[in-house]
């Protein structure tokens, strides 16, 4: 899973977003520290929407605040479950590296 | 304009939504620089999308190519052994109908799903050739 497909998944996992929401989201999740481009971001949707791990939602989350023809996003369940899974594995790395630590510190 | 070079199912797909970010974006977030990253990346972004396209469609076209030299390869060896058995019957009288007939039909099959084959090849080529914007 790439770092742009992961912060997608986190940005959605809260509530549904249209493209400009996910970037700000994921902007705000890393504190700054990503930046998610509309060429990377649209081009995630696209592969995320055919592995089936987003989808578009006929949710608004205050159409007389928004245009109608905004498209959101919803993460599907195969994408809570990539999300669980992707989050799991990082557990495990920080959980070996933490293992790790004293020894290397050490060294 | 940036998104025309967009392969044209990627631009249906997300032409609008693209416009609807890039004007959040000025709107938001001024600024040359930023306005520079934001072209800089989406041109990325097209480059990535382009060679993402041109590959399923060479995909597609190698499986067109395929069936069509596979096609004609059984053509070739049936009419082939066809031929030979042909020559061996000769003379000696045999009954070879029972086999040249059905080997007569493989071969019709096989140059029908190589022209079959041939026509979608041409059809995927002009679509991603013919028109400029067509792909």
């Amino acid at each position: 899973m790439t770092p742009a497909v992961l912060h997608i998944l986190l940005a959605l996992s809260a509530q549904d977003r249209h493209g400009y929401g996910i970037m700000k989201q994921v902007e705000s999740d890393s504190k700054g520290k990503v930046t998610m481009g509309p060429g990377t971001l649209y081009g995630s949707i696209r592969r995320m929407t055919d592995a089936g791990l987003i989808a578009e939602s006929d949710r608004r989350i205050d159409p007389s605040l928004d245009d109608e023809r905004r498209v959101y996003y919803r993460i599907t369940a195969l994408g809570q479950q990539a999300l669980g899974a992707e989050l799991q594995r990082y557990r495990e790395v920080v959980a070996v590296a933490r293992s790790l630590r004293p020894k290397t510190a050490g060294a | 304009m940036l998104l025309r070079l967009y392969p044209r199912p990627f631009r249906e797909r997300f032409a609008h939504s693209m416009a609807q970010t890039f004007a959040d974006l000025r709107r938001e977030r001024p600024g040359r620089a930023f306005t520079l990253w934001i072209f800089l990346e989406t041109l990325a972004g097209v480059v990535r999308e382009r060679a993402t396209h041109v590959g399923r469609l060479t995909m597609a076209g190698n499986v067109f190519r395929t069936v069509k030299y596979a096609a004609l390869a059984v053509g070739a060896l049936t009419v082939a052994g066809i031929v030979t058995v042909m020559l061996l019957a000769r003379g000696t009288g045999e009954d070879i109908a029972g086999v040249v007939a059905p080997a007569l039909l493989l071969t019709t099959l096989s140059v029908a799903a190589a022209v079959a084959a041939a026509v979608m090849q041409g059809r995927q080529r002009k679509r991603a050739g013919g028109d400029p914007r067509a792909d």
